[in-house]
């Protein structure tokens, strides 16, 4: 077993309600380029921040160069030369580029800061990566491509021998990526493990020897790279049979409620077209970071839009903010129910009555208490929320149930477009088909729903059509008899491509 | 973008870190002083400037342990109350018969564990700074009054002679013993803050706690460290206005935080965190002086210079918000 740099054995890691990883095997060898691969949450950036030393395992082993290592932490993973880059740029904005790159390091002389030579060293670093920036630029004046160069330059000063890079390409230009991979692949012949964790399959070519697969937590398998071929990953990526069952309900597809024509809102939201019928159900799909939230968020107001258009049942709608959305007629339960759905330490009456307070309280702005329980008793009703009484807090009930709180709170509006942000994460199955249900209920009534959804069998299972993202466009249009979960990966992993349109 | 070695001295100086703003504030307090100059000739003259010089030198102190406080990006609110506590804790042991010098070193020691004990709060507990030092400012007021069983100090008397002419009456060179204090002080901390690793791990973690985290930094005791510089800072204060007015006043300090976050801010340091030098620290400080001792020469009275200085740490801190929070930060993504 000499030959493996890092060697994982059953490692395990929970978290509050969710089993991150489960028994998982992984290891790494010399000299290898690693693809470590799966769908969102299947667990990867996990793994690493295990490997890295940011989250403590909960049980298993990890050994670094034959050694049994037990008090994993950061600086302790720098020292026995581990090191990652993070999804999320983590730089202090503020100070340099060199100061970025040695801190925690700093060389000292007879304890002062010796800046002359650490930026000549950053410079070095900097030069040997082919990155054209001045170690004494501030790090926030830079673009994010480069901060992220500047993150790579960091990770590579501590002379790694293991290096783990998180989504190192998704702020990168082609160029970038180009000396990113010729970096790569230098690394590599100085005989560096490095691991590789990419959405974008398609990069894997260019630079992967070896791809292990995690799904759901779980090891699944590792293969050489020349062995297999993309559709045999996602095949193993996605691989799970699809035992849950989803109702579904037909009913008469109506008029067209919502149009969006060529929403633009930063680079997360790139000429998004799409509309919406009464009686449907669209489900949105794509891979973390696709630009979804930030497509629901454009479109309820919360972020500017930069251009684009909104129709709503033939009008166009001016939304510059939540309210103008919540006065035509569209809703958003949002991703986070706990931090943008509810007031936790509220009750359920005060939550469902928040949103409705215009047409509760008089003309002297005093709340009318018998149409709020009236409303409140309705809501419950129709909606089927298990609770004890109106009065306890939100937050108290369970996840399904808070849920339904949030879109109960609009639906005593007459709303027409209800968007819905992963529904149905973290709570339990049976509470998911009482979402499904709540859907399918809001689709008969006419209404249009649009839903965005990590977990691929339940796009497929309860949407009417689906819409892929991917890198903030739209990349596929699917009807539910298309929509597979290999085409919908591949569409989801469609990065600056043509733009694949099945119809 | 190439850093160019010709750079001249002057080029050099504008280009390092926090020096823009420090600049700015600077003809701000030029501007100031000219005005209250012509208003009233007796401002400028050389009796008035030793006089303000004098009176600034405490705010510059307390404005550099905050300085290093809010450069955290966290706050220290007790820093007031630990002024009076030292003042009275000194003062209190001194008309007990102890030797002053014996004093002072008790004093500075009883600052620090306050100051211990905000970092603890803060940094390992992770309570809103803001409560915290909230709590341990009226702690510390509580302190200052119970040490003399709720009385003000007798005078500290003959044998403390010494230690009163050290913090306040003796000059060398020409200028007072407590200028000379902080400028000693300021040079010693600004050496601290931007040639250390210390120095640069109070940055890092005001910038970003968690990239300063995960590059290994070690985030609480350098936020312990901060208070500590804070209270140290506050101790000092303590001791001056005991020396100043010969006894100990419970009331010793009162507003100080206030003060120290004025000149903090309006000195270029940000309340967000991770960025300000101590030089503009000690600007803020001169322009909160001028601005008391102006408004006074004038003939405002204390209320109108209180509001004054108030509405000129509100406009300080929306410019630091308005402007910082709209540049360096890119569109959320």
């Amino acid at each position: 077993m000499e030959e493996y740099m890092v060697e994982l054995h059953g490692v395990t890691k929970r978290f509050p309600g969710v089993l991150a990883l489960d028994n998982v095997d992984f290891n790494l060898r010399g000299g290898e380029v690693l693809a470590l691969l799966g769908e969102n949450g299947a667990g990867k950036s996990t793994l690493m921040k295990i490997l890295s030393g940011v989250y403590s395992k909960d049980e298993g082993t990890i050994q670094i160069f034959g050694k049994d290592v037990e008090d994993m932490s950061p600086k302790r993973a720098q020292e026995l030369g581990v090191a990652i880059i993070h999804q999320e740029l983590n730089m202090c904005k503020h100070l340099t580029v060199a100061e970025n790159i040695f801190l925690d390091r700093e060389i000292t002389k007879y304890g002062v800061l010796a800046d002359k030579e650490m930026e000549k060293q950053a410079k070095e670093i900097l030069d040997k990566l082919n990155i054209d920036i001045s170690p004494k630029t501030i790090v926030g004046d830079l673009a994010v491509s480069k901060q992220q160069m500047v993150e790579i330059a960091k990770a590579l000063s501590t002379n790694a021998k293991v290096l783990i890079m998180d989504e190192p390409t998704s702020a990168l230009t082609s160029k970038e990526i180009e000396d990113l991979f010729r970096i790569i692949k230098k690394l590599k012949e100085e005989g560096c493990g490095i691991v590789y964790i990419s959405h974008r399959l398609e990069e894997l070519q260019h630079i992967v020897d070896r791809v292990t697969i995690l799904r759901d937590g779980q090891y699944i398998t590792s293969m050489n790279f020349k062995d297999t071929d993309l559709g045999e990953i996602i095949s193993n990526m996605v691989g799970r049979e699809i035992k849950e069952k989803f109702p579904r309900v037909s009913c008469k597809k109506g008029k067209k409620i919502l149009e969006v024509k060529n929403l633009n809102a930063g680079h997360m939201v790139r000429n998004i077209n799409f509309d919406l019928y009464e009686g449907e159900i669209v489900g949105i799909a794509g891979l973390m970071g696709a630009g979804r939230t930030e497509t629901t968020r454009a479109i309820f107001g919360i972020d500017a839009k930069e251009s684009g258009e909104i129709y709503l049942e033939g009008k166009e709608v001016i939304i510059q903010k939540p309210m103008d959305a919540i006065r035509a007629g569209i809703v958003l339960a949002p991703e986070d129910r706990k931090k943008d759905g509810l007031c936790t330490k509220l009750s359920v009456r005060e939550n469902i009555a928040l949103s409705n307070l215009d047409f509760l309280c008089n003309k002297f702005g005093v709340v009318n208490q018998s149409k709020e329980i009236e409303m409140t008793d309705a809501t419950v009703e129709d909606l089927r929320i298990k609770l004890p009484n109106n009065e306890v807090n939100a937050g108290s009930l369970s996840g399904g149930n808070q849920q339904k709180v949030v879109v109960g709170k609009w639906l005593a509006r007459n709303s027409k477009v209800v968007i819905f942000d992963e529904p149905t994460r973290g709570i339990d199955v049976s509470a998911k088909v009482e979402i499904y249900n709540l859907m399918n209920q809001l689709k008969l009534q006419g209404i249009g729903v649009l839903f965005v959804s990590s977990e691929m069998p339940e796009v497929m299972g309860i949407s009417d059509r689906v819409i892929v993202m991917c890198d903030g466009k739209i990349t596929g249009h699917l009807n539910k008899e298309e929509a597979t979960q290999d085409i919908i990966l591949k569409y989801a992993t469609q990065f600056d491509q043509k733009i694949g349109v099945a119809e | 973008m190439k850093s160019n070695s010709k750079q001249s001295v002057f080029k050099k100086l504008i280009s390092a870190r926090g020096m823009g703003q420090v600049l700015t504030v600077t003809v701000g307090l030029i501007i100031l002083s000219i005005v209250f100059g012509i208003l009233n000739p007796t401002f400028a003259s050389s009796k008035n400037v030793g006089n303000l010089l004098r009176q600034i030198a405490p705010i510059i102190l307390i404005g550099i342990g905050q300085s290093y406080v809010l450069i955290t990006g966290n706050i220290d609110l007790s820093i007031g109350s630990v002024v009076g506590m030292s003042c009275m804790i000194s003062a209190t042991l001194m008309t007990k018969g102890m030797n002053p010098w014996v004093a002072v070193l008790v004093t500075i020691f009883c600052c620090l564990a306050v100051g211990l004990i905000n970092g603890e709060l803060v940094a390992k507990c992770k309570l809103p700074p803001f409560i915290a030092t909230l709590g341990t400012m009226t702690i510390a007021r509580g302190i200052a009054q119970i040490v003399n069983n709720n009385y003000n100090t007798d005078s500290i008397g003959d044998a403390a002679k010494g230690f009163r002419n050290f913090f306040y009456y003796g000059k060398v060179l020409g200028l007072y013993n407590t200028i000379w204090i902080a400028i000693i002080l300021w040079i010693i901390f600004n050496f601290l803050l931007s040639k250390t690793r210390t120095g640069r791990h109070v940055y890092a973690i005001g910038s970003n706690i968690d990239a300063a985290q995960l590059s290994g930094v070690n985030v609480v005791a350098t936020t312990v460290k901060a208070y500590l510089v804070s209270a140290f800072c506050a101790s000092i204060v303590g001791l001056i206005i005991c020396a100043t007015t010969g006894m100990g006043t419970m009331d010793a300090g009162n507003m100080y935080e206030m003060y120290a976050v004025a000149a903090s801010v309006i000195g270029g340091v940000s309340t967000l965190g991770g960025q300000g030098i101590l030089l503009g620290t000690v600007i803020g400080a001169a322009i909160w002086g001028v601005l008391q001792n102006g408004l006074q020469f004038a003939g405002a009275p204390v209320a109108i210079r209180n509001i004054v200085i108030g509405i000129i740490v509100v406009v300080s801190v929306l410019l630091d918000v308005v402007v910082r929070s709209g540049k360096p930060r890119k569109k959320k993504v």
